[in-house]
């Protein structure tokens, strides 16, 4: 049995599904890609850090803060120092 | 995580929002950090409150995506308008979005939260002379 392929059958069985497995996958990634980069648990996180209502406008680097008094969880009393602090933790 | 911004334009505003709504309603600064830490998060996050203009009144929730931490921190000042327990409640809102993969909703609602839990009452008739 000889298959002959002409244009229209190409177009039919080939460039149909074709058509309708981009739409299908467009209307799958569309939002993710509209809603942008989405955090997932467990994987890196390589973003820069942000800090809203910080000090200044810029997005500060964590390596020119100021070093840690070692073992220490609260602020040594000073002008402009929270004397102590309270608060919460949690993880996920 | 690819690399680039962690938020949305939108999902900054979002957060910005909440913020200012948070410092109208209780009074106090609120400031929101995401990023990673070089030392252990705790000391960090107080070292970032202390950063603050006015730490004493001020909030900070300070959250590690890499690490899996969140800490809320809170001023002298602010830990007495904004209880522990409350702080609390407030990080395991956030924790249960976190923990879903939703950073900002997760930011948005604790930071709601604890705007609401700071909220100061107003005072009626404060300006009026006292009269029997």
């Amino acid at each position: 049995m000889i298959l002959q392929l002409s244009g229209h059958t190409l177009l039919v069985f080939v460039g149909i599904p074709v058509l309708v497995v981009s739409v299908v996958a467009l209307l799958v990634f569309a939002p993710s890609i509209a809603s942008g980069p989405r955090y997932r648990p467990g994987l890196s996180w390589w973003a820069p850090p942000v800090w809203i209502g910080g000090p200044e406008p810029t997005k500060p680097n964590p390596a020119n803060l100021p070093e840690l008094p070692a073992g220490n969880s609260t602020a040594t009393a000073a002008t402009g120092v929270a004397r102590t602090t309270g608060g919460a933790s949690a993880s996920w | 995580m690819p690399a680039g911004d962690a938020f949305t334009p939108d999902q900054l505003w979002d957060l910005e929002r909440a913020v200012r709504h948070a410092e109208t309603a209780s009074g106090l600064h609120f400031s929101v950090y995401v990023g990673g830490a070089d030392s252990e998060t705790r000391p960090f996050a107080v070292e970032l409150l202390n950063e603050l203009p006015d730490p004493d009144h001020s909030v900070l929730v300070y959250v590690d995506p890499a690490g899996r931490r969140l800490e809320i921190v809170t001023g002298s000042a602010a830990k007495r308008q904004l209880s522990d327990t409350s702080a609390g409640l407030a990080a395991l809102a956030m924790q249960t979005s976190f923990a879903a993969g939703d950073l900002t909703g997760g930011l948005v609602t604790g930071v709601q939260q604890l705007g609401d839990h700071a909220h100061l009452p107003t005072l009626l008739h404060a300006n009026e002379p006292h009269t029997q």
